[in-house]
């Protein structure tokens, strides 16, 4: 894991699974305790995968709520934050799946030659890359590269983390994230 | 274009997962190659820029929402702990709602005799009856009316006046959004209070702009009751119920 982001917590492990007890017996604290330590990861997930503050908030809602049902099951094999990590991309992408159906997006289908090929050329300026440029660019990736993109260059996770979450193999993970920035390239290119 | 057989090792440069062979190639390569070097360049931009994208925190409101539909559906018990707020601020609160019960009390009774059931409690809006319509030409009732009309609203600011400076001074405990909203249709109040009460300057007599001049005095000291138990929840802990106070509102 780098830097300061990322699934794994400081709290250790019997921590982690006594705040997980006191949340089954439905203390209200310890609940409160579980969302300060992961809204932010997860909101800040929540609004880069679906470009909207107000969508990410309704879904940050019906994360928590699903995570409070779903904590009865919740075994401590794998840290808490990657648990979470898990189930709050499973609703984000059903959400971004349900929206793109209704507006008949198509997705990824890109390849590293095309992908290479739109990426090449002009060198992107010097200046450092605007954040709002990054969001928006990031909002025109296809899903799949998007998440692994978020988790694995934004949120910090490793290619193992990101495979565990979005339940692919290690090699598709990084697959989707090198398509990612080659493909951000092309799109920051345009921008400038 | 960019050498395709690089482009793995690239990113395995950027990611700092590339082994010390294969980098010395790359970066062999990438003092001859001006195309493979500005993609890598460029990636490395990319990532140090996505990894720098600052964390966004969740409104506060979002746990309120969370902790309400929780508590609703019966899968959360409040805890057994003793309120947060200091004994010498609940007696300040206790004074604040004793005498918005004395004030309103003493309006009713210079109104003369009220419609509904008296006030329980401090959270209990009163009702009040304004004075028998009297005729225009009656100057004497006029005055008595414009008299027992001042007096009461004097007793409604009175209660006002305490209750904002108790919310004022605790108000801080609040997140921006719900402070923001309270001050602003605190300010609607305000205006609306300031219309009706130059629409009974003008017209002593009629009893729908006293109604109306009422309603809103009322209104004002329901929104300044619901604030203060909103910060009372809040210092105690109680997000469920803090919730409930601001779906209501």
């Amino acid at each position: 894991m780098s830097g300061q982001r990322g699934v794994t917590m400081a709290t250790s492990k019997e921590t982690e699974l006594d705040l997980v007890e006191r949340c089954r017996r439905g203390e209200v604290g310890a609940f409160e305790t579980l969302y300060r330590q992961h809204s932010g990861r997860l909101f800040s997930l929540a609004v880069r995968m679906l470009g909207n503050p107000a969508d990410a908030e309704d879904l940050l809602q019906e994360i928590f709520l699903s995570a409070h049902r779903k904590l009865e099951s919740f075994r401590g094999e794998s840290a808490l934050g990657t648990w979470l990590y898990r189930l709050a991309m499973n609703q984000i992408l059903d959400h971004v799946r349900s929206r793109a159906a209704r507006t008949s997006q198509m997705t990824d289908g890109l390849d590293d030659a095309t992908l290479l090929a739109d990426a090449s050329g002009h060198r992107l300026a010097d200046r450092a890359i605007a954040r709002i440029d990054l969001e928006r660019a990031l909002g025109e990736l296809p899903e799949g590269c998007r998440a692994a993109f978020v988790l694995h260059d934004v949120e910090g996770l490793e290619h193992r983390e990101v495979s565990e979450v979005l339940g692919i193999a290690e090699g598709t993970s990084k697959s989707q994230v090198h398509k990612a920035r080659l493909r951000l390239r092309g799109l920051l290119r345009r921008n400038v | 274009m960019a050498c395709e057989r690089y482009l793995n090792s690239i990113h395995e440069s950027i990611d700092g997962t590339i082994g010390s062979i294969r980098r010395a190639e790359l970066e062999m390569h990438l003092d001859q190659c001006e195309d493979c070097r500005a993609l890598h360049d460029d990636l490395k931009r990319i990532h140090d820029a996505a990894a720098a994208l600052p964390r966004l925190d969740a409104p506060d409101r979002a746990w309120l929402q969370i902790a309400g539909r929780l508590r609703q559906e019966g899968r959360i018990q409040p805890e057994a702990k003793l309120p947060v707020v200091s004994r010498r601020q609940y007696y300040g609160w206790l004074a604040a709602a004793a005498a918005v019960i004395l004030a309103v009390a003493t309006a009713m009774m210079l109104l003369g005799p009220a419609s509904g059931p008296a006030p329980q409690t401090a959270q209990s809006t009163p009702t009040v009856t304004p004075p028998a319509p009297v005729a225009a030409t009656d100057s004497k009732a006029i005055e008595s009316a414009t008299t027992a009309v001042t007096a009461a609203q004097e007793q409604f600011e009175k209660a006002i006046a305490d209750l904002e400076k108790v919310a004022k001074a605790n108000q801080q405990v609040l997140d921006p959004a719900t402070s923001t909203t309270i001050d602003k249709n605190l300010g609607i109040l305000d205006q609306a209070i300031a219309e009706n009460r130059a629409a009974v300057k003008t017209d002593p007599t009629s009893v729908a702009a006293r109604e109306t001049l009422f309603e809103t005095l009322r209104q004002k000291v329901t929104l300044l009751q619901d604030t203060i138990s909103l910060i009372n929840e809040m210092r105690k802990g109680n997000n469920a119920a803090a919730a409930q106070l601001v779906n209501k509102s």
